[in-house]
């Protein structure tokens, strides 16, 4: 079974680092592999132990991206792939699964199962994985917590979300968009890293994927950002320091007896 | 004449009733078209062959003037292989100049594969939808992990977007008729070889966070220790409902359904307690319509004290025992 991993690198978003000015510290902050992400490299691996898979992780981002790639290739994956170019920067989603959907078709036109995490924590847009499958005309499920293999075609697929289980028996090709995976994704070994040390991670570019400016980046985006700001409407209220703890206290209960008496209890 | 027309995805409950959240993009889509010259309200229904007189008839109780009603043994349960399909085949065809959508989880689905297909623009999760002076849908979300606000435009058309539940409320329309359209599309691209085997709902017994006078929320700060015994002590003696972040939820202290934030529920309590909660912008977005917002947080610089009524900058780990403490008497 021939399995891709679609990975982003993002922010470290649950450790944002602020200035003084109540400005994002960006260049203090950390690069991860979005969480979900990570999770679908482990199901793949999974696949890999259970059945036997080769598995291919790709990235779309700038040369940084590949130590999410080697990290990657530490924790087991065969192959690596940075699709990198300065053309693709500023690519909204639609721009973004053309890449992909691309990269896909061209040079991996033989891949079995293709897998995304749902969504990534600093766009959270859960849109990518559905949207390249749209353009490979592949069926697709999301929020998949669990994968289990049935026979050589088949495989059985867990979904959970809010309010409903699935199960599923779904025939290959098709893409899986990962998310709570029940296992958590392994740390990589010593010799796992020596293999990633080693290890030359493959790099395409736009014109190795026949795209053209006009359908990739800010050009090949719909969308655009017209404003970026900080919401504002704050509400001002009253700030005490932990000194104040009592009145703090006296405050948060008179506030709380009020509602109860409006609700009449 | 090019169209403004705005075309809304009406998702079906599983007892064939109108989700809120389509409800509620019906009741901002009249909002919009108030800007708009040549704009129709067209609800896109997509289900099983069955009789579809009360759904109409709650259409009828609302802005809507066209309903388009696609109806199959296919689309009787939702499927990625049929349903996006049909619908953007749909939009296709009636060419509407917006498109809105639930951000359910086939709303995501549907949105993306249509945007993908018709090579437009898709916004996701907003937070707000307005119409520019040259006509074009403004629609804002937060962007960053939630720390920043962006408004985005499209350059082409359909414009799309997905909105969660409970970010618009539902405005009802003195009872008129609407124009029922029929349409039978059939599907082609994608060859069904998913097999639905076993399916449950869950049963929830945590307390609907979305109807809850009084909300007690973590976040990361509440994510040690003894931090969510102490919130759900709290929330006991207050007879309150238990949420919480994203990070909460990620890191296991709450359900899905308990997360606040973007992609988790948008609240109006009447009073919010948040403990430990730095106030991500999106986090802050599905707060903002509740009643008063207590904060008790140990980072002097957290976004939340401008945005509470009352706070406090001091170690909750001190100071929610006292607070459980005090309400006991």
């Amino acid at each position: 079974m021939k399995i891709a991993v679609f990975i982003k690198q993002v922010p470290d978003t649950n450790d944002v680092k602020w200035t003084e000015n109540n400005n994002i510290d960006r260049a203090r902050m950390d690069s991860i592999i979005n969480p979900v992400d990570k999770q679908a490299v482990e199901a793949a691996l999974e696949l890999k132990d259970n059945i036997g898979a080769y598995v291919c992780v790709i990235s779309m981002g700038p040369d940084k991206a590949k130590s999410i790639l080697k990290e990657s290739i530490a924790m087991g994956c065969d192959d690596a792939v940075l699709l990198c170019s300065p053309k693709f920067a500023g690519s909204d989603t639609c721009a973004t699964s053309r890449v992909l959907a691309s990269f896909i078709k061209q040079k991996f036109s033989d891949v079995d199962l293709i897998l995304f995490g749902q969504s990534a924590i600093d766009g959270e847009t859960s849109q990518t994985g559905p949207s390249t499958a749209a353009r490979l005309n592949l069926p697709c499920l999301s929020h998949v917590n669990k994968i289990e293999s049935s026979n050589e075609n088949t495989l059985k697929i867990c979904t959970e979300t809010e309010d409903t289980k699935c199960v599923y028996n779904a025939a290959l090709p098709f893409v899986l968009c990962i998310n709570n995976y029940i296992k958590p994704p392994r740390i990589p070994k010593i010799n796992g890293y020596i293999k990633a040390h080693n290890y030359e991670i493959k790099s395409f570019n736009h014109t190795d994927l026949n795209l053209t400016d006009t359908q990739i980046g800010v050009k090949g985006s719909p969308t655009w950002v017209s404003k970026v700001f900080k919401i504002k409407e704050g509400r001002n209220g009253r700030i005490f320091e932990q000194s104040e703890t009592e009145m703090f206290l006296e405050y948060v209960i008179n506030t709380i007896e009020e509602t109860v008496k409006i609700n009449g209890k | 004449m090019e169209n403004n027309n705005i075309l809304i995805y009406t998702e079906l409950t599983d007892e064939y009733g109108i989700k809120d959240v389509s409800l509620q993009l019906i009741s901002k889509a009249f909002e919009l078209k108030q800007k708009l010259n040549n704009s129709k309200i067209i609800a896109c229904i997509l289900g099983p062959d069955i009789d579809y007189s009360l759904i109409i008839r709650k259409l009828e109780e609302l802005p809507v003037d066209d309903v388009i009603i696609a109806s199959s043994s296919e689309l009787s349960e939702y499927n990625y292989c049929y349903h996006p399909e049909v619908f953007t085949g749909i939009v296709k065809k009636y060419e509407p100049s917006i498109v809105l959508i639930g951000a359910t989880v086939q709303g995501k689905e549907i949105a993306s594969y249509c945007a993908s297909k018709l090579e437009t623009g898709l916004t996701a999760d907003c937070t707000g939808l307005n119409i520019t002076n040259e006509g074009c849908l403004l629609s804002t979300r937060p962007t960053f992990g939630g720390q920043l606000t962006a408004d985005i435009l499209c350059k082409t058309r359909p414009q799309m977007a997905t909105v969660q539940e409970n970010i618009f409320k539902i405005v009802p329309q003195p009872k008129h008729n609407v124009n029922i359209i029929y349409e039978n599309i059939q599907t082609c691209c994608i060859e069904n070889r998913l097999k639905k085997i076993f399916s449950e709902v869950k049963t929830s017994s945590s307390v609907d966070v979305t109807k809850a006078d009084i909300i007690v929320a973590g976040g990361l700060g509440a994510c040690k220790d003894n931090g969510f015994e102490l919130i759900k002590k709290l929330a006991q003696k207050l007879n309150a409902a238990v949420a919480g972040s994203r990070e909460a939820f990620e890191k296991g202290y709450i359900t899905k359904s308990q997360q606040i934030g973007q992609t988790g529920k948008t609240v109006s309590p009447k009073i919010y307690i948040a403990i430990g909660i730095s106030g991500a912008n999106q986090h802050l977005t599905a707060i903002k319509n509740s009643g008063k917002i207590i904060a008790i947080n140990k980072d002097v610089n957290a976004p939340i004290f401008e945005h509470s009524d009352i706070a406090i900058k001091g170690d909750l780990f001190e100071i929610l025992p006292e607070l459980i403490n005090k309400i006991g008497n």
